[in-house]
């Protein structure tokens, strides 16, 4: 009676499982005959259909990059290493959407950088300023996170950021927000954001900082912007950012040179910046490339005034392949409390530097892009390899204006880099 | 965004009215001016010849032929249609069926009221594509009265066929959207896919989730575009023509295929199975996105969204997707 039972029951299930496989089959002609019979209807449609992939929305995206800075010549350093600064970056990204109108965005970026860097620059005898290097001996790792939540609207999109920076010697912790609404079917975007971070130094290495102890600074930004298509092929874009911050504002690794004395630098409480940003795109349908040309204006209460122009072409080639050529200029005035070293009757507490970002200079970048598309080659329509060499070169003669002296740290630097990214 | 969109030219963007819906076309490209006007020009003499609302139309001529043993001679691009019709109706077990436009007369839905069981049964001797002689280039309906309707799928295969135009004159990235009825010529420039809303059918106004694509085409079928409640009774508009009778049980059906055409009769023919239609869709392996009256999500691009769907349910029916 019992096994009876049981054999009923498994020939109960075996019947199912034959008319489940019996659908299955049935069912997946079904779709392949109806596909046929359209086939038969709409010109073209088998090659289009081969390129039916579907993408859930997720991207991910790697990236590698060589920085390199130029060794400084010898006719500058009195001391220490002349191999400076090297840092290899890695850095992955991760594009998730959550439901219908989420996307979450994670930025992890690893850093690691030797060499050494300007600690002190004197005059020599003939009165020319010459620098003393740190020894190459500096080691220093950042981790760099970055997470996101925005909102996707049919007409805006609204996203919060929070992150956090840390290394040995440095941690700092922002929060962001930013909003971006579309008018006028989607031709005009205003967007607005504001921006909090809150940084900790606390130097260590000290055989470089006679100052070891904990600092802290505090900053907060507000940016708006407009962008405008002006016509299909072409659109303008502008912004202004304005940032506050308070608190140490100094390098602990600097010193500066006052007569026969060396003191640590000491840079104002406080700093506004503004900077105005306007990008100009236009494509050219004809020889299927577009123009970029990106001007910024920078000013802050230190009285520095910089000017930046990037002029960048960007070639589609056998639709697969974009190189993109672009050239920077850059030059910048000095900060007022700037000078390569000061005459003699500095006390703590004055504002002096002599860091050469804070210097007058100009400078010239050039930079070549390529990326290969490799949706065909993956069967991941969005999988492309982006592989980009930057060079660049600054000094007194690229300023506007003249530079009476030019301050012997002022660097030069090449990056390679080379990313990778998908949709899936 | 905008300025990255640019960068490879901005898609013109064309919208217009045609086949009772607001459509758009989004394309890139040097040939974009041209290949849109080619595209809407498509779509308008698909409308003019198919529609059953004129006079002039390859439908109305077809329909006045019906009772004439004689039938009518029909060109090859309306053969083909047929015979997709044919496809059709076979492999949705009689449900997906041209002939079915009829019990229009008897379903007023914008009037709100529900016709007579003999209304509707007077109405079933003149429904079934079995019943008409189709040996091309000639079709006949036996009967006086009966119909064809175009109507249930001519709007797919135009976007897909405006889709084709497109892609002849040159274009490689674009968008044809015919009342939420989509062809994909291809992604945009920068190998974007092109992200495609799927409403809620809980909220409307809300994505239940977004659609990725680089090709293909999509199309959606759902009862809370046009449906009537009467004496408490909910009265959906996907009618069964083997019934007469609407069929309940699913709320929203989107599908992703080759065509758009297909894609199309993939939803009504799963709409038409009412509570099972889902079931259906799984065991095809087709993809799709289905959500049933009782708010229950599924379908092979639902997965990974049940949890996020949650929201949006009431506690028992958020119990119900529990594995």
């Amino acid at each position: 009676m019992q096994e009876m039972k049981q054999r009923r029951a498994r020939s109960r299930r075996r019947a199912t499982q034959r008319e489940a496989a019996r659908e299955l089959r049935r069912g997946r002609s079904t779709l392949a005959v109806l596909t046929t019979s359209a086939l038969a209807l709409i010109p073209g449609l088998a090659e289009r259909a081969s390129a039916q992939a579907q993408e859930s929305g997720w991207s991910l995206q790697y990236g590698y990059s060589m920085y390199s800075e130029g060794s400084i010549a010898a006719s500058k350093v009195i001391a220490g290493s002349r191999k400076r600064y090297e840092i290899d970056t890695h850095q992955f990204k991760l594009g998730a959407p959550i439901g219908g109108n989420i996307l979450l965005g994670l930025d992890v970026t690893y850093e690691k950088m030797t060499g050494a860097s300007p600690w002190l620059i004197q005059p020599n005898l003939a009165g020319d300023p010459v620098v003393i290097m740190t020894g190459a001996s500096i080691e220093d790792a950042r981790t760099d996170f970055l997470g996101s939540v925005t909102y996707v609207g049919e007409k805006s999109r609204t996203s919060i950021t929070g992150g956090a920076s840390i290394e040995d010697d440095y941690t700092s912790i922002n929060f962001g927000f930013n909003r971006e609404k579309d008018f006028n079917e989607k031709a005009t975007t205003l967007s607005w954001g504001i921006g909090f971070a809150t940084d900790e130094s606390d130097p260590n290495s000290t055989s470089f900082t006679p100052d070891p102890q904990k600092h802290h600074k505090k900053s907060g930004s507000f940016s708006v912007g407009l962008a405008q298509v002006l016509d299909r092929a072409s659109v303008v874009q502008s912004s202004i950012t304005l940032q506050y911050a308070d608190g140490f504002l100094s390098d602990p690794y600097k010193l500066v040179s006052s007569g026969n004395v060396n003191l640590v630098e000491q840079r104002p409480g406080t700093r506004t910046q503004l900077a105005w940003l306007s990008r100009y795109r236009r494509h050219f349908e004809r020889v299927n490339a577009s123009l970029h040309a990106d001007y910024q204006f920078n000013w802050d209460t230190w009285g520095t005034i910089a000017n930046t122009l990037e002029l960048g072409w960007h070639q589609e080639l056998f639709r697969l392949l974009t190189l993109s050529p672009s050239v920077r200029y850059y030059s910048q005035s000095a900060a007022n409390f700037y000078a390569p070293y000061f005459a003699a009757g500095l006390v703590a507490g004055d504002n002096a530097s002599s860091d050469y970002r804070l210097s007058p200079y100009g400078a010239i970048a050039m930079k070549l892009r390529a990326d290969l598309s490799l949706g065909d080659l993956l069967k991941l329509p969005s999988a492309r390899i982006g592989v980009q060499f930057e060079h660049y070169q600054s000094g007194k003669e690229f300023a506007l204006g003249g530079v009476a002296t030019e301050n012997p740290a002022l660097v030069d630097f090449d990056v390679l880099m080379v990313t990778l990214r998908t949709g899936f | 965004m905008t300025l990255r969109t640019v960068e490879h030219g901005a898609a013109l963007v064309r919208r217009f009215k045609a086949m009772g819906s607001p459509c758009e076309l989004q394309l890139y490209g040097a040939r974009a001016e041209v290949a849109a006007r080619a595209a809407q020009a498509e779509v308008a003499r698909l409308e003019a010849k198919y529609s059953r609302y004129r006079e002039d139309s390859l439908a109305t001529r077809i329909n006045r032929s019906a009772g004439d043993p004689a039938g009518v001679e029909v060109d090859s691009e309306t053969a083909r249609l047929l015979d997709y019709a044919a496809t059709a109706w076979r492999e949705s077990g009689g449900r997906f069926d041209v002939t079915s436009g009829i019990l229009r007369r008897v379903w007023n839905f914008k009037a709100g009221r529900v016709p007579t069981r003999e209304e509707v049964g007077a109405l079933l001797p003149l429904i079934g594509w079995g019943q008409l002689e189709w040996r091309a280039p000639r079709l006949v309906l036996p009967r006086r009265g009966m119909e064809i309707d175009f109507g249930g799928y001519v709007k797919e295969y135009a976007a897909d066929l405006a889709a084709a135009r497109c892609r002849e004159l040159g274009v490689r990235h674009g968008l044809v959207d015919l009342g939420g009825d989509l062809a994909v010529i291809g992604p945009h420039p920068d190998g974007r896919a092109w992200r495609i809303g799927v409403r809620d059918p809980r909220a409307p106004e809300r994505a239940l989730l977004h659609l990725a694509l680089t090709g293909g085409g999509v199309a959606t079928s759902g009862d809370y575009e046009r449906c009537m409640v009467v004496d408490g009774m909910r009265y959906g508009h996907i009618l069964d023509p083997r019934t007469g009778w609407p069929v309940d049980g699913l709320a929203s059906v989107t599908v992703v295929a080759d065509a758009c055409l297909v894609a199309g009769t993939l939803t009504t023919s799963a709409m038409l199975r009412g509570e099972s239609g889902g079931a259906w869709l799984d065991a095809l392996d087709v993809a799709s996105v289905w959500v049933d009256t009782a708010g229950r999500v599924g379908g092979r691009l639902a997965r990974g969204l049940r949890a996020t769907a949650m929201p949006a349910m009431r506690g028992a029916e958020r119990a119900a997707l529990r594995p």
